[in-house]
């Protein structure tokens, strides 16, 4: 390749990376705009039940779903689902495709820097599982050190087992199902993940829950762009009122509990 | 699990109008780009050359995905293209690297006796191009240009990073609802198969129905 052909090819990177350098700083989303379409796209990965799925309907459906469209009739506003890979909901929130994101996400530090969350609107709990018959006893999250670990990638317990086994083989998946499929064919020896996703799986057989733990306090809230202080403050006070009105815990005890 | 696979397949199934759109799509949009970048590559001045060289090294280079990611959301703040046409314009953009070498090979593969009887007859430059090599370098592409087709039929899963409930995506939702990854991925693979299988036999008769009898290509 001649000179002539390499500068170029350094031009094309260049333009490039100066045209990304222009993202991330989009307007955020103000509550007025929302009100003013009259409705919230919200963005979620439903692929993660019984917090986010798509029902025999073909309807989205869950735990996180039925919560947000209680909230939209509250702020008298309709709900657009966007179904969404986990790990590119962030990135759709920072450049506008969508208002909001609710999908069992815990509000970490990391991801405070990069967009706001709301209140908690549920407290949740982690497990880890292992193969049934496996023979493998987990009684304390620290005695996954020396075993293979699976976990969905950019989750809490990712984060958890990263900083605090760092010597330990960890498999990232992008969907919790296929970190499953490598227990039970022994691929890995534990899968940490939410508990009630767990109790889930375990209820389809196959895998166990070796150890109720928390990983770091599991506190689910949904994201909006940083700096939409209107639309967090108008999503915490309809979530206040769903906790104190006892709508959430219904809806934990119709989605969440007796798997 | 079977009874509640067959129910969820109508759902499945609707997935392939996004898939199937977007393919075509994209096709067409790497192929008219792709065909301008082989002329430009085999016919053009030098500088036209070069970027027609420089485009197709850069483009087969980047993921689809990251293209995807580029157009659709980084570059939001300049077009803000919807769903549909930012996963049609990624690939299509990335087809055409792939296209323009199909069809740079399939130019270079006309008899170059073709042009000098052409000139010889009175034609332009352009002309020659644009009615005697043009015609039988389609046919020669056709081969080649099946196997991208093939190609773009499965990279158009990579829409569902977008938002858009394509024929993959919507397996992962079913096999996520009934905890049956094995039995509804293989279902959705035995769809894709008929997918690239249809379009290549379609491509194929159309490699049979255009071919000229007394030509052969140049060896």
């Amino acid at each position: 390749m001649n000179r002539w052909k390499i500068g170029s090819l350094f031009l094309v990177l260049a333009l490039l990376l100066t045209a990304m350098a222009g993202c991330k700083s989009e307007p955020a989303n103000d509550w007025e705009r929302v009100q003013e379409a009259g409705k919230l796209v919200i963005g979620t990965s439903a692929d993660y039940p019984p917090f986010e799925f798509m029902n025999e309907n073909d309807e989205f459906d869950g735990f996180d779903v039925k919560l947000m469209e209680e909230i939209g009739r509250q702020l008298d506003l309709e709900i657009v689902w966007q179904d969404i890979g986990f790990d590119g909901l962030i990135g759709a929130l920072q450049t506008g495709k969508i208002d909001a994101v609710i999908a069992a996400m815990s509000a970490t530090p990391e991801r405070d820097e990069e967009v706001d969350f709301t209140q908690p609107y549920y407290i949740g709990k982690d497990a880890v599982l292992v193969a049934t018959g496996s023979g493998i006893v987990v009684n304390d999250k620290e005695d996954m050190a020396g075993k293979i670990i699976g976990v969905q990638t950019g989750t809490i317990q990712d984060d958890w087992a990263t900083e605090n086994l760092p010597g330990d083989e960890i498999h990232r998946y992008e969907r919790a199902e296929q970190a499953i499929l490598d227990l039970k064919s022994g691929r890995v020896d534990v899968v940490a993940l939410d508990y009630f996703v767990a109790s889930a799986f375990a209820g389809q057989g196959g895998v166990e829950i070796a150890l109720e733990t928390l990983f770091s306090s599991e506190h689910m809230s949904i994201a909006v762009p940083e700096g939409s202080a209107e639309l967090l403050a108008e999503f915490d006070r309809v979530i206040k009122d769903l906790q104190d009105s006892g709508f959430i815990e219904g809806l934990g005890e119709q989605y969440l509990a007796g798997e | 699990m079977w009874r509640e696979m067959l129910q969820a397949l109508p759902y499945i199934l609707g997935g392939i109008g996004y898939t199937l759109g977007v393919t075509v799509v994209a096709l067409t949009v790497g192929l008219v780009i792709g065909v301008l970048l082989a002329l430009l590559r085999v016919y053009g001045r030098r500088a036209a050359q070069n970027f027609a060289a420089v485009y197709v090294v850069v483009l087969r280079g980047f993921p689809s995905l990251i293209v995807l990611f580029i157009i659709y959301y980084m570059l939001a703040a300049l077009i803000d293209l919807p769903p549909f046409l930012a996963g049609c314009v990624a690939l299509g953009v990335c087809s055409s690297a792939y296209q323009a070498e199909i069809f740079r090979g399939a130019l270079q593969s006309v008899s170059p006796g073709q042009m000098m009887a052409a000139r010889a007859l009175g034609m332009s430059h352009r002309q020659a191009i644009i009615t005697v090599i043009l015609p039988q370098a389609f046919r020669n592409a056709i081969a080649g240009w099946s196997n991208e087709a093939a190609i773009v039929v499965k990279d158009s899963s990579l829409v569902y990073v977008v938002g858009l409930p394509e024929l993959l995506r919507r397996a992962q939702q079913v096999a996520a609802r009934l905890y049956a990854p094995f039995l509804i991925f293989t279902v959705t693979a035995v769809i894709y198969f008929l997918l690239t299988f249809a379009t290549n036999r379609l491509l194929g008769w159309l490699e049979r129905k255009t071919r000229i009898p007394q030509m052969v290509a140049a060896r």
